[in-house]
């Protein structure tokens, strides 16, 4: 079993919490798991990747059209990481754009840049994490309504517990863990929502 | 366990009693790891004020009996390299492992330099993990080859082992081996030239017996075909997930030692294979060192690496580059591997300052002050938060090179332009301490007129806000005791305060003379962490915007973006209250939720 997930979005928006989560989740789980992590340059506002390879690995980078699963936690930036896709990837996607600021350019609607990445990708699931997070109390659930989106739509499930990936949100955060907890719930419960 | 963190566990479980180190991506969490671990075991750690420092900490303890480590990034060990040389003169009395995280890919760097080379430089042998539990395993191998050799040991780390994480076992941590006292040795100790010479050749007599240990360490041998693929480090992995992919039987020779070779391992294994190719994370420090023992043997054979063009010279290796090079190498089919590679024009992210970054108020105040005072400076630049000055709307560093570097390149700019050319030196406070300072006393001491601003955010903040010596040494009063005329303290968050004081200064220099000013603010991230519940956000009046776009163009913060009318909008959830938005916008459009000079004053006591 191989599984690469690839994670991209904007510094500051927890995808390195979301993939320590997930990896260790995947080690209580008897699985090998590695998470590739680049600092940049800033810790705020600059793109961000982070690789996490489950499963029978050694390289720590998912190659170019290898990742199993995209998880974009930013519009933009989904669009960016489709040199990783191939015909057979399933993109999670944020539905949120967070304007680069130092860009004058012209940047389409959220509805534009959905329906855009819809023609590139079969399988495309669009989740309202960042308001989901607010309605939670704090934009910081964000990564977890994430990964409960990821958990419900990927082969993630049929080799992680719930269970296990509640264990790892304890032992990863350190605050406000039952609020995480019940994030990656909601995360979840959007995906059965979406199918209907 | 983030490889760092593995280091750390490692060099605890070994014994260690002193660690130091500056901070640098990605090498940070190493040191940060012993601190977090220091008061339970009892080990002497420290952030020092830079490399060459840490450096001469740790090998001090080493000399004095005690098992210690320094650790850095890459470009760091060039700050270290004047003790480094001598540490492999004099040797050491227990352990002292050397840790350079290189960093392939520049990812956070100036330069991709392949820090293994030192070890052929210096005679100091190089151990290459390529895993976080195979340094783990490979920093108690280390320390304890340090000890029985009496010499240090350098530890190359790569961003791939440093910024991975991946299971690792651990242990109990031990007691720390500190020295009971300093026995006095000058004849091994004390570098004049009559005992220098001496050592030089017990030096070589060492670097011999290396030669021969390192013969006996676990490099991992299979044995398995007519191809032999030589690697080390983070290229190992690459390797065998390439190999198993494109399923053909070769034998494969990881190498623990990239520096000295195990000559006589490869030699066998050499003897017998057909074809040997050597994949490795850098230069081609391998593949040179394989060729050379190859000659002295006298055994012709193919080798092919990345002199050959094999493998790429730039950035670092990855599945698909190394798939690719095996597979000519080894005269096989590629199978395509398949991308949606399509071009998509997506407007890039740069990195930027983040919301309520005071670099960001003291670059736009900058900006206003030289355009007023009708001075066209040469930026000098400088590594740190504030290199991303860089970038538009500032502009403002157009050279920038190395830790330090501002202060001495904006003197040479300014001697080779025959004084004409104004120059602005930009620097951080934690650069200031670490290789400003002597820069400084040289423009004191030969009399240099230039502006130079340090931009104390009171840590070391780009590296993840480690401390900084500014939070206990006053730069100000430094500036003033080395004899600096004109040394000013402003806070960027006072705008036309500040703008008043850097145009008194732009004066003086103009007059001739040297200026400092120290721009004064907390970083925003260390100023708001665990503290949301006192910042004020502020909010733009929507009737009260003229979408002037000031705010958002000039100061271009993460949290103020335009609405489709152009008007501004500030994101509540990445507000941090630093006010400069309000203090520009010429509409007073820009209002605080709150007491918002309560806040400020809380932040300014960082």
């Amino acid at each position: 079993m191989k599984m690469n997930i690839y994670l991209t979005g904007v510094g500051g928006q927890g995808l390195i919490t979301f993939a320590s989560v997930l990896g260790q989740a995947a080690l209580h789980s008897g699985l090998k798991a590695l998470v590739a992590e680049t600092h940049g340059l800033s810790q705020r506002g600059g793109s961000v990747d982070v690789h996490l390879r489950i499963g029978n690995v050694h390289a720590p980078l998912i190659p170019r059209g290898n990742a199993d699963i995209i998880v974009a936690f930013e519009l933009l930036e989904a669009f960016r990481a489709l040199n990783y896709a191939n015909d057979n990837t399933v993109i999670v996607v944020n539905k949120r754009l967070i304007r680069p600021p130092t860009t004058r350019a012209k940047i389409p609607s959220i509805n534009e840049l959905v329906s855009e990445l819809r023609k590139m990708n079969n399988t495309v699931y669009v989740i309202d994490a960042y308001n989901e997070a607010l309605k939670l109390g704090n934009a910081i659930f964000e990564n977890m309504v994430m990964l409960g989106a990821l958990y419900s739509v990927s082969d993630v499930s049929k080799f992680i517990s719930t269970k296990a990936i509640e264990e790892s949100i304890k032992e990863v955060i350190k605050r406000e863990r039952e609020e995480n907890i019940k994030a990656f719930h909601v995360g979840m419960g959007l995906i059965n929502t979406q199918r209907q | 366990m983030l490889g760092n963190h593995a280091v750390a566990h490692a060099a605890l479980e070994a014994g260690l009693a002193v660690a130091a180190g500056y901070p640098g991506t990605p090498s940070s969490e190493i040191i940060e790891y012993i601190i977090d671990h220091s008061r339970e075991t009892g080990v002497y750690v420290e952030w020092s004020s830079n490399e060459k420092v840490a450096y001469e900490v740790a090998y001090g303890a080493a000399l004095a009996g005690a098992k210690a480590l320094v650790s850095m990034k890459h470009v760091g060990l060039n700050v270290a390299m004047d003790p480094l040389m001598s540490s492999a003169y004099t040797g050491v009395r227990n352990s002292l492992l050397v840790i350079t995280a290189d960093d392939p890919g520049m990812w956070s760097s100036q330069n991709e330099q392949d820090n293994r080379w030192v070890g052929l430089h210096a005679h100091i042998p190089v151990i290459e993990p390529y895993s976080p539990q195979n340094a783990a395993d490979l920093v108690k191998l280390s320390m304890s080859m340090s000890q029985r050799l009496n010499h240090p040991v350098l530890m190359r780390l790569v961003t791939r082992v440093s910024h991975v994480r991946e299971p690792v076992k651990v242990c109990e941590f031990s007691k720390p081996d500190y020295a009971q006292g300093y026995l006095k040795d000058p004849s091994h100790h004390a570098l004049v030239p009559s005992n220098a010479r001496q050592l030089k050749g017990e030096l070589i007599k060492r670097w011999e017996s290396i030669q021969y240990a390192v013969e006996d360490l676990p490099h991992e041998y299979v044995n398995d075909g007519r191809v032999l693929v030589i690697t080390s480090g983070v290229a190992y992995n690459y390797v065998k997930e390439a190999l198993r992919d494109l399923e053909i039987p070769v034998s494969t020779l990881n190498v623990i030692t990239p520096v000295p070779l195990p000559r006589r391992l490869i030699a066998n294994a050499v003897s017998n294979s057909d074809k040997v190719v050597v994949v490795e994370e850098g230069d081609p420090v391998v593949e040179f060192q394989v060729k050379e023992v190859l000659y002295d043997e006298g055994i012709r054979v193919p080798v092919y690496g990345k002199a050959e063009g094999f493998f790429t010279r730039v950035g670092e290796l990855t599945l698909m580059n190394v798939e690719e090079g095996l597979a000519k190498a080894l005269g096989v089919e590629l199978r395509g591997m398949r991308s949606n590679a399509q071009r998509i024009d997506v407007p890039p992210r740069p990195p930027v300052f983040c919301p309520g970054c005071p670099h960001a108020a003291s670059f736009y105040e900058l900006k206003i002050t030289t355009a007023k005072a009708m001075v066209k400076p040469v930026f000098s630049g400088d590594i740190g938060c504030y290199s991303l000055g860089i970038n538009p709307p500032f502009n403002e560093q157009d050279v920038l090179t190395n830790m330090g570097s501002s202060i001495g390149l904006g003197m040479g700019i300014l001697r080779g332009t025959g004084g004409r050319q104004f120059i602005i030196a930009i620097i951080g406070d934690s650069t200031f301490f670490h290789a400003g300072l002597p820069a400084l006393v040289n423009a004191v001491y030969n009399k240099a007129p230039m502006l130079v601003i340090v931009m104390d955010n009171r840590f070391t903040a780009m590296t993840g806000g480690q401390p900084s010596p500014t939070q206990v040494i006053d730069i100000a009063a430094v500036a003033k005791a080395i004899g600096v005329k004109y040394v000013y303290t402003i806070d960027p968050f006072n705008v036309k305060e500040a703008e008043a004081t850097l145009s008194d200064a732009l004066r003086k220099v103009k007059d001739g003379e040297l200026a400092l000013v120290v721009m004064k603010r907390a970083c925003a991230l260390e100023a708001s962490r665990g503290r949301s519940s006192l910042i004020v956000k502020f909010t733009v009046d929507p009737d009260a915007c003229k979408a002037c776009g000031i705010c958002y163009n000039l100061i271009a913060c993460p949290a103020i973006a335009p609405l489709e009318n152009r008007k501004a909008w500030i994101d509540p959830n990445m507000c941090v209250g630093c006010s400069v938005c309000a203090q520009v916008c010429p509409y007073n459009a820009i209002k605080p939720s709150g007491n918002a000079k309560e806040w400020l004053d809380k932040w300014a006591e960082m």
